[in-house]
């Protein structure tokens, strides 16, 4: 057996890991996917006042603390069994849509945009954001830029500070926002959109109207039939901040649909021996292994997930959006892993207009944002979708309020089982040649990874400022390097 | 931020052990008296958000952690020094924390940005980056004091330059 490996490696010992085993035929065996363990989380969390947790959890991921603050605040609020002030609210979804706006944004023009604007089987030298900047033009690279500043601006003002908001509070947020910083909210929102429509277009252009990308999305190595999980409003459409989670099964048809809190009544964990990182099933299926269909527990979470998951979006043009995505892609559910970058773009649009409409409420600027808790509970869940997938957060504490048990299901931990099936489809699909693996084929196997944007929740930062990759393929009894692809190292 | 500025930029986690040597020699240097126009600010991301911190300054001293492979062999608290010429553009992505220092700067340079002109890097070897933790090794507590003395030193000679 030989052994293919594509071991991406970030600025530290971050990284993650894709071994793909060849027999002597060349015929994919099996593919596994690794990422790093992070020591000593709960052990570092336990013994503190829960209340501090909002700002510990941020510092687990560089990329969405966002998504950390507000899993965590609302765990706090059930901990104190407080009820969130109706504007404080608001705010935190306010906040929240911006935050979505700028990293799906960035997911977009810098991770998705190079293989299909580059093309995936382009030079790995141009495949890359100052790529896209060449053939879009500079001057949509600016106004990306410029949303990403307008952005931060917006989550600085209400989240007390860019970055690492601190604006949570059990029982609301910290602070209130003036007329004058509503203002400019709108205005900002109100060009988000804009942004937003513009991205869509250019996904049009660029991928919708090229046979080949859309054969490409469709194509039975990017395809695997799951079940989806999301959280919706009360009328089943999508919400990032609040709500049920909701799942459908392969056929499109609600499972169940529970409150965060119950989450350890339908999710259970497969273990692995080669795996630190758990496989997430659902509890009422069963795990089957890593297959799909109806029979098999593995779901996924993410934003094709979530339009699955929903009946549709709450804004207007995102709703119009959601309609053509599946008239287009030949109706609900899409099992097509790759047409997750379109449903990304679907939740963009939706995620500026919710910003702008929240920003429009007359509520938004009531100086009343928090109420103060009374008494406490003890234990707390707190969900939100952030835009890897559903993120839970699980508390415990003494009658203090001082921690004594932390439970965390991120997103990219949802999905790890379907990464894995992702990779090893995509690997089948793909290596049928054999010793010649190609630069554009490696890359084609990894656009089955990057759909889900997996988060190894530890690099802030890159040292010494790339992303080193390897594939080796080695004879398994022997060693024997048969042939090695070195890139940017 | 004015014209002709230097920032000095500690970055890294600080709940990720050896992680947040950068923000500690920051925040320490900080505490020192320094040259007139020098700026001192902590960082716990990177990628696009580099940009924003960067630009219109002259010059950027970055501190960071940094964990060599194994084929490197670098000592522990080992101080190795880089310059924006050392950072290649970044090629590759498997998500969107690991675009790079390299990258950013070009980004910066193309879309007409007033980007720093010098870029110098003191990257400390660390022990551990993965375990959830407050304390640094002793190793890299040390590395710290010597690339505190380092910094000042470059800081100073610059000033007597102008």
């Amino acid at each position: 057996m030989k052994k293919i490996s594509v071991d991406p490696i970030t600025r530290l010992e971050g990284h993650g890991k894709i071994e793909i085993f060849v027999d002597d035929d060349n015929k994919v065996q099996n593919v596994y996917f690794q990422i790093p363990e992070l020591r000593g989380f709960e052990r570092f969390c336990v013994g503190r006042p829960v209340e501090e947790l909002a700002r510990i959890t941020p510092r687990i991921c560089g990329v969405c603390p966002e998504a950390h603050h507000m899993a965590a605040t609302k765990a706090i609020d059930a901990v104190f069994g407080v009820e969130v002030a109706p504007t404080g609210r608001l705010l935190r979804e306010l906040l929240y849509n911006t935050f979505y706006v700028t990293d799906h944004t960035t997911h977009f023009y810098i991770l998705a945009g190079p293989d299909f604007i580059m093309g995936p089987q382009s030079d790995p030298a141009a495949r890359n954001i100052l790529g896209v900047i060449g053939k879009v033009g500079l001057e949509t690279a600016g106004a990306m830029i410029k949303l990403r500043a307008e952005a931060a601006e917006v989550i600085s003002m209400i989240g007390g500070k860019q970055i690492h908001p601190v604006c949570g509070l059990p029982g609301g947020v910290s602070q209130a926002i003036t007329a004058e910083q509503r203002d400019r909210i709108v205005e900002v929102t109100a060009a988000q959109i804009e942004f937003a429509k513009f991205t869509l277009q250019l996904f049009d252009d660029v991928v919708l109207a090229n046979n080949d990308y859309v054969e490409l999305i469709k194509s039975d190595a990017f395809t695997h039939e799951t079940y989806y999980m999301g959280m919706v409003d009360e009328n089943n459409k999508v919400n990032f901040y609040d709500g049920q989670i909701r799942v459908v099964g392969p056929d499109g048809v609600e499972l169940e649909k529970f409150a965060g809190k119950d989450y350890l009544d339908h999710i259970a964990e497969h273990v692995e021996p080669y795996s630190y990182l758990v496989y997430p099933y659902l509890k009422s299926v069963g795990w089957k292994g890593f297959t799909d269909g109806k029979d098999s527990g593995v779901y996924r979470a993410s934003p094709l997930s979530r339009l699955n998951a929903a009946d549709g979006m709450a804004t207007p043009l995102a709703q119009a959006e959601y309609e053509r995505f599946y008239s287009t892609l030949g109706g609900k559910p899409v099992h097509a892993t790759l047409a997750t970058h379109w449903a990304r773009l679907v939740e963009l649009l939706y995620a500026a207009e919710r910003a702008h409409e929240l920003a429009t409420d007359p509520e938004i600027i009531n100086p009343d944002v928090r109420n103060i808790p009374t008494g406490i509970v003890g234990e707390g869940v707190g969900v939100v979708e952030a835009p890897r997938g559903t993120l839970y957060h699980h508390y415990k504490t003494d009658d203090k309020g001082i921690v004594t048990n932390v439970n965390l299901i991120v997103g990219t931990t949802n999905n790890n089982a379907a990464i894995s099936m992702s990779l090893k489809k995509a690997a089948e699909g793909i290596l049928t040649g054999g010793k010649d693996i190609s630069e554009g084929s490696l890359n084609m196997i990894e656009m089955a990874f990057r759909a889900y944007d997996p988060c190894f929740g530890c690099a802030t930062h890159t040292l010494p400022g790339d992303m080193p990759l390897q594939v080796t393929v080695k004879r398994e009894a022997t060693r024997e390097v048969i042939t090695s692809v070195k890139r940017n190292m | 931020m004015t014209l002709g500025a230097t920032l000095v930029l500690g970055m890294g986690n600080p709940i990720l052990s050896d992680d947040g040597v950068g923000l500690l020699v920051a925040e320490r240097l900080r505490g020192t008296s320094l040259p007139h126009g020098v700026e001192v600010l902590q960082s716990e991301v990177g990628g696009l958000r580099l940009l924003e911190l960067v630009r219109g300054f002259t010059r950027v001293i970055i501190i960071d952690a940094l964990k060599s492979s194994d084929e490197v062999a670098r000592q522990p608290g080992e101080i190795v020094r880089y310059e924006a010429k050392d950072f290649k553009g970044g090629h590759r992505y498997g998500s969107a924390h690991s675009i790079g220092l390299g990258t950013v700067l070009e980004l910066g340079d193309r879309l007409g940005y007033d980007m720093p002109a010098d870029v110098t890097v003191f990257a400390i070897e660390a022990v551990d980056v993965e375990t959830f933790g407050e304390e640094l090794s002793p190793p890299v507590a040390a590395a710290a004091e010597r690339v505190l003395g380092m910094i000042a030193a470059e800081l100073a000679a610059a000033a007597d330059a102008a």
